[in-house]
């Protein structure tokens, strides 16, 4: 009964006898020590004799391993239903920004003196490297557009964003923001957020980098470039798609600057509600498959623990019976 | 109406278009009746925190938290 007990322990201490250089430890205080106790390879420490093969710490892994797998499976599905419930807002909002760009134009070639880079990133980290791709390509931005006589900054969302940012480039940053998903996202939030980064900057040049939301697995790092009215006008003069812009007859008297700069504004907080959304999309996905290739990896890591739990387990009954075995032929002379 | 050198009242005062649109939503968010009304006001609530930088370091952030845009 006590053998059973030690055996389950994985322990297995012979008689006093043969071990004088130890203390006498008894099977409560072994099964209560054993948890804080780690022995990877207890042979060599012991006097001849005494043989502990000790299975505490393998299993200890697995139980660790098995929790974190549910975890990751539980955050799986949380994702899965954000998801669920954001998606069908983003794919709607991609109609917001779509006539202006039938009427504006995308035009990222523009040549601006100033240029404000917003990066859209998330607050929340274990999404995968959607924000690490979005960093890339606004520092990319930054080197395209600064040289003499141009000016970048930076507009940062997201916390993991200004994490990485503000490491090389904390002087260009111009503002950050956080706390964004407290609310669940709608409009006027956004509006509110575009409206103070458009009274906060001077910029002839406004790109906003985001993660575009193509599937679960596959977030596209998007730039959308969004134009100063001056800069509109001047390049409606210089002919293109915005040539045209002197054809379309405006209503209610205004001038035509006038009309360009609510456009642009209302322009840039629509572009800028898609990009927000689509990036959330993009996070959500993200973290999707990031946690599902994580429990994965630990269902892996768990089979192959179990593997080398049962080795063990088997190698210590193994030499039990052998002992026994033995010690009985030594016993019967005539064997 | 106006003259075509002047500007709006709202322009004149310092808005964007975009707050103005915003107070022009706001207006007809509230003219719905009541189980709609409930629902759409949930739609404004406004909450981030922004933060200027100055040479390299973050300000005191200010947190906007209005639960409605006005």
């Amino acid at each position: 009964m006590a053998m059973a007990a030690l055996r389950r322990e994985g322990r297995r201490f012979a008689a006093p006898l043969l071990s004088p250089y130890r203390p006498v430890i008894n099977p409560a205080a072994a099964s209560a020590a054993a948890p804080s106790f780690v022995r990877s390879s207890p042979e060599e420490e012991l006097p001849l004799g005494v043989r502990s093969i000790s299975t505490q710490v393998v299993r200890n892994r697995m139980k660790s391993v098995k929790n974190i797998q549910k975890i990751t499976k539980a955050m799986k599905m949380v994702a899965a239903s954000k998801l669920r419930k954001i998606q069908p807002r983003a794919e709607n909002s991609r109609g917001l920004w779509q006539p202006f760009t039938a009427l504006l134009g995308d035009m990222p070639s523009v040549d601006a003196k100033k240029n404000v880079i917003i990066t859209v990133a998330s607050d929340k980290g274990l999404c995968g490297g959607i924000n690490s791709n979005v960093v890339k390509l606004a520092r990319v931005l930054y080197q395209l557009s600064s040289g003499p006589e141009k000016v970048a900054r930076y507009v940062v969302l997201g916390d993991k964003a200004k994490a990485q940012l503000a490491r090389k480039s904390k002087d260009d940053i111009e503002l950050s923001i956080a706390e964004l998903q407290m609310v669940p996202l709608n409009y006027t939030q956004i509006s509110v957020l575009a409206d103070d980064i458009l009274k906060n900057v001077e910029y002839d040049a406004l790109r906003i980098v985001f993660n575009k939301f193509k599937s679960i697995v596959s977030s596209v790092p998007t730039m959308a470039t969004i134009l100063s009215p001056e800069l509109v006008e001047k390049e409606s003069e210089s002919g293109g798609t915005l040539g045209e812009l002197d054809s379309y007859e405006v209503e209610g008297g205004e001038s035509k600057s006038e009309i360009l700069q609510n456009l642009t504004e209302f322009q840039f907080s629509c572009v800028l509600f898609n990009a927000v959304l689509e990036n959330a999309c993009s996070e959500q996905g993200s973290r999707m498959s990031a946690m599902d290739s994580s429990s994965r990896n630990a269902g892996d890591m768990l089979q192959r623990l179990t593997l080398n739990y049962n080795k063990t387990r088997q190698a210590a009954i193994t030499t039990d019976l052998i002992e026994i075995i033995s010690g009985k032929s030594a016993l019967e002379a005539n064997w | 109406m106006a003259s075509n050198a002047a500007v709006p009242f709202w322009r004149a005062a310092g808005m964007t278009y975009i707050t103005y649109s915003n107070i022009c939503a706001n207006l007809v968010r509230n003219c719905l009746k009541e189980p709609y009304k409930t629902e759409v006001l949930g739609r404004e609530k406004v909450h981030f925190s922004l933060s200027s930088w100055k040479e390299g370091k973050p300000l005191k952030p200010v947190v906007r938290s209005d639960t409605a845009k006005e």
